[in-house]
């Protein structure tokens, strides 16, 4: 009953005019942000975290949640449409886009926004009750727990965005190095400065984000050369009975799945949908139609989409632990409006946390009710030349950079580090965890050195600590499980080579 | 050198080094009292590890080459410094202007002085519909 009265205590906040507002505007921006070629919810939340500096911190939260779960929406309309991928959207090309070329386009964007719909309700059923339970466990953590918990977050990460452990893992720990500039907290000592006072707060987290992503985004988009064809096909999103129930299956799964998925490190909604499209291949009760444009193809990703973007929301406000580079990024939203994620956060701020709680529920319905009815005029976005959008794009950068300390030279670190992001995009190397490692990284090492000091310099803790010991070994196996992998990939490419070097010198 | 993953590897041991030996010019300490250098200087070794087996691998996968177009990103680098410094000369109006016109070099289509200024006029106010309606300290005048 304590969960129910604190949700009604959230939706008192979450329904003032005003936060309906931030809510609606943040959804409204988010939807036609993610709506362009590449900027997912990462470079979406970038390039808007500034407008919300002067908003009141719980609208802020607010609308900043609201632009997450927009930004994802808008990228699932344009992978179904014009099979435009984003991260967050890589399966909603398969069967959305399969429904599109059978002119079911009206269809799947209903059964997408309804999926979505039910998936975040699931979702928010879960956060309310599962959130506080999991900030009390919180206070079971010890130092050496912290840094082994954001260990397995950086492996996850590492292994799910990028598919290579070890790039993954470099960026990461790039992200954390970067991360080490500024004064050590410890020691008052200023590390990696080159003496320049700009630098003795550290790199901001803005510049490193539009750099690496706003930037470098821009400049692949123009390299690539490609002109996207507007989407002119016809509308029509009135389901029929049949179809509609033809969607609660998958979506009540996809919510299952995806809450489940969005709660685990390095999880989020990219594996959830995946899993649930996968589950859907094989449980459905038209398995054999999915891939070829079914609407359960399209209802359990979309579900699982948005009940794991939800879900994710739990590590990060109970244990202050963010578990994506989304997180990571509406974490450190969260500190430049005061506020410190965790244990406490639940106790010290009720009204923001019951508030963001209900005003996702709210975001959810404005989705419904206004981004999909208006889908068509969303996609206008795509007659705009890209010629016309990217200056405004970089506007937006420099507009952000600059709103973050009202100083224009933070505009050259954006710049240091949109020649980075590039350099990142064309070695192959995805930024995404780099700004995980780089949120993470100051948390990692103050936990670190204080484990460190109460074991007097021995690891044991690491190992001993029954928290602490099952994430290390979860590491480890995971590690393992990659290496023999390479090695018999390896293995096998070695002995098929030989095979084949036999096969021709025998031919000869 | 027109090999992507030799490149990568170069490039990470690049970077660690780069930390690591950075770090080694403050107090590294003991793990008991870890000083200022000791946690990236861990970080930096480790970084070089993965560096280095990027390098070895390069010479056992197949061959990707590297793709750098320097002219997009160059361009575009440029107009937000002179973004920035006509901000800091003149005012912000003046460097919206010049960003686009300097930004719309990079653009695919063919070059059109009237088109950059309506997305300038345009850009500029949003400036002021940010200034005025968000309360954002922009310099527009």
């Amino acid at each position: 009953m304590d969960a129910l009265h604190n949700l009604a205590f959230g939706f008192q906040h979450a329904l003032t005019l005003q936060n309906l507002m931030f809510c609606a505007i943040g959804c409204t921006v988010g939807t036609l942000v993610g709506l362009l070629p590449g900027l997912g919810p990462l470079a979406t939340i970038s390039l808007l975290l500034p407008l919300t500096y002067s908003i009141p911190t719980g609208g802020a939260l607010i609308m900043l949640a609201g632009i997450y779960y927009g930004a994802q929406y808008g990228d699932s309309v344009s992978a179904i449409t014009m099979k435009i991928p984003h991260a967050s959207s890589i399966v909603a090309c398969i069967d959305g886009y399969q429904m599109t070329l059978k002119g079911q386009t009206g269809l799947a964007l209903f059964t997408a926004g309804v999926s979505s719909f039910i998936g975040g309700t699931v979702a928010i059923v879960v956060l309310t009750f599962l959130a506080p339970t999991l900030g009390e466990v919180a206070f079971l953590f010890g130092p050496a727990d912290y840094c082994a918990l954001m260990l397995v977050g950086f492996v996850c990460v590492s292994f799910v965005t990028t598919g290579s452990l070890l790039n993954g893992l470099a960026m990461c720990m790039i992200g954390v190095l970067l991360g080490c500039i500024g004064t050590d907290v410890n020691s008052g000592m200023p590390r990696f400065t080159m003496d320049f006072a700009f630098l003795a707060d550290g790199v901001g987290l803005v510049s490193v984000a539009l750099g690496c992503f706003g930037i470098a985004e821009i400049t692949k988009n123009l390299d690539s050369g490609e002109e996207r064809t507007p989407f002119n096909g016809k509308i029509n999103l009135i389901p029929t009975w049949a179809e509609f129930k033809r969607i609660i299956p998958s979506a009540l799964r996809g919510s299952v799945i995806g809450s489940f998925l969005g709660i685990l490190p390095g999880g989020g909604p990219v594996i959830a949908q995946f899993a649930a499209y996968a589950v859907d291949k094989k449980v459905s009760k038209y398995k054999d139609e999915i891939g070829s444009g079914a609407i359960e193809g399209v209802a359990g990703q979309a579900a699982a989409d948005e009940a794991a973007a939800r879900t994710s929301f739990i590590p990060l406000m109970s244990i202050g632990i963010p578990e994506n580079a989304v997180m990571a990024l509406m974490m450190a939203a969260f500190i430049i409006k005061g506020i410190q994620p965790g244990p406490n956060m639940i106790a010290g701020h009720p009204d923001l946390f019951w508030g963001l709680v209900a005003s996702m529920w709210v975001g959810n319905v404005f989705l419904l009710v206004l981004n999909v009815p208006m889908v068509r005029y969303w996609l206008s976005v795509f007659k705009i030349p890209y010629s016309v959008l990217f200056p405004s794009i970089l506007f937006f950068c420099c507009i952000g950079t600059f709103s973050v300390n009202n100083n224009l030279d933070d505009i050259f670190i954006t710049c240091a580090f949109g020649l980075l992001g590039y350099l990142f995009m064309r070695l192959d190397l995805d930024a995404a965890p780099l700004m995980l490692g780089f949120i993470l990284g100051p948390m990692l090492e103050e936990n670190f050195r204080r484990a460190m000091l109460i074991s007097r310099g021995s690891f044991s803790p690491f190992a001993t600590r029954p928290i602490a010991g099952s994430l290390m070994a979860v590491i480890v196996v995971f590690v393992l499980w990659q290496i023999v992998g390479a090695v018999r990939k390896s293995r096998n490419g070695g002995s098929r080579a030989v095979n084949a070097a036999v096969a021709d010198a025998a031919r000869s | 050198m027109n090999n992507q993953t030799l490149v990568r590897g170069l490039f990470l041991a690049a970077i660690s080094l780069l930390f690591g030996l950075n770090a080694l010019r403050y107090n590294i300490g003991s793990f008991a009292h870890a000083g200022p250098g000791m946690f990236p200087f861990m970080v930096s070794a480790m970084l070089l590890l993965i560096a280095l087996i990027t390098i070895v691998r390069s010479r056992t996968i197949p061959l990707v080459p590297l793709d750098l177009n320097l002219k997009n990103i160059g361009l575009l680098l440029f107009a937000l410094c002179a973004f920035a410094v006509v901000s800091k000369l003149l005012n912000m109006t003046v460097g919206i202007a010049v960003m686009v016109f300097v930004a719309a070099l990079a653009g695919r289509s063919s070059y059109s002085v009237w088109r950059n200024v309506k997305i300038a006029a345009g850009l500029i106010a949003v400036a002021f519909t940010f200034q005025k309606l968000l309360g954002l300290n922009l310099p527009l005048v």
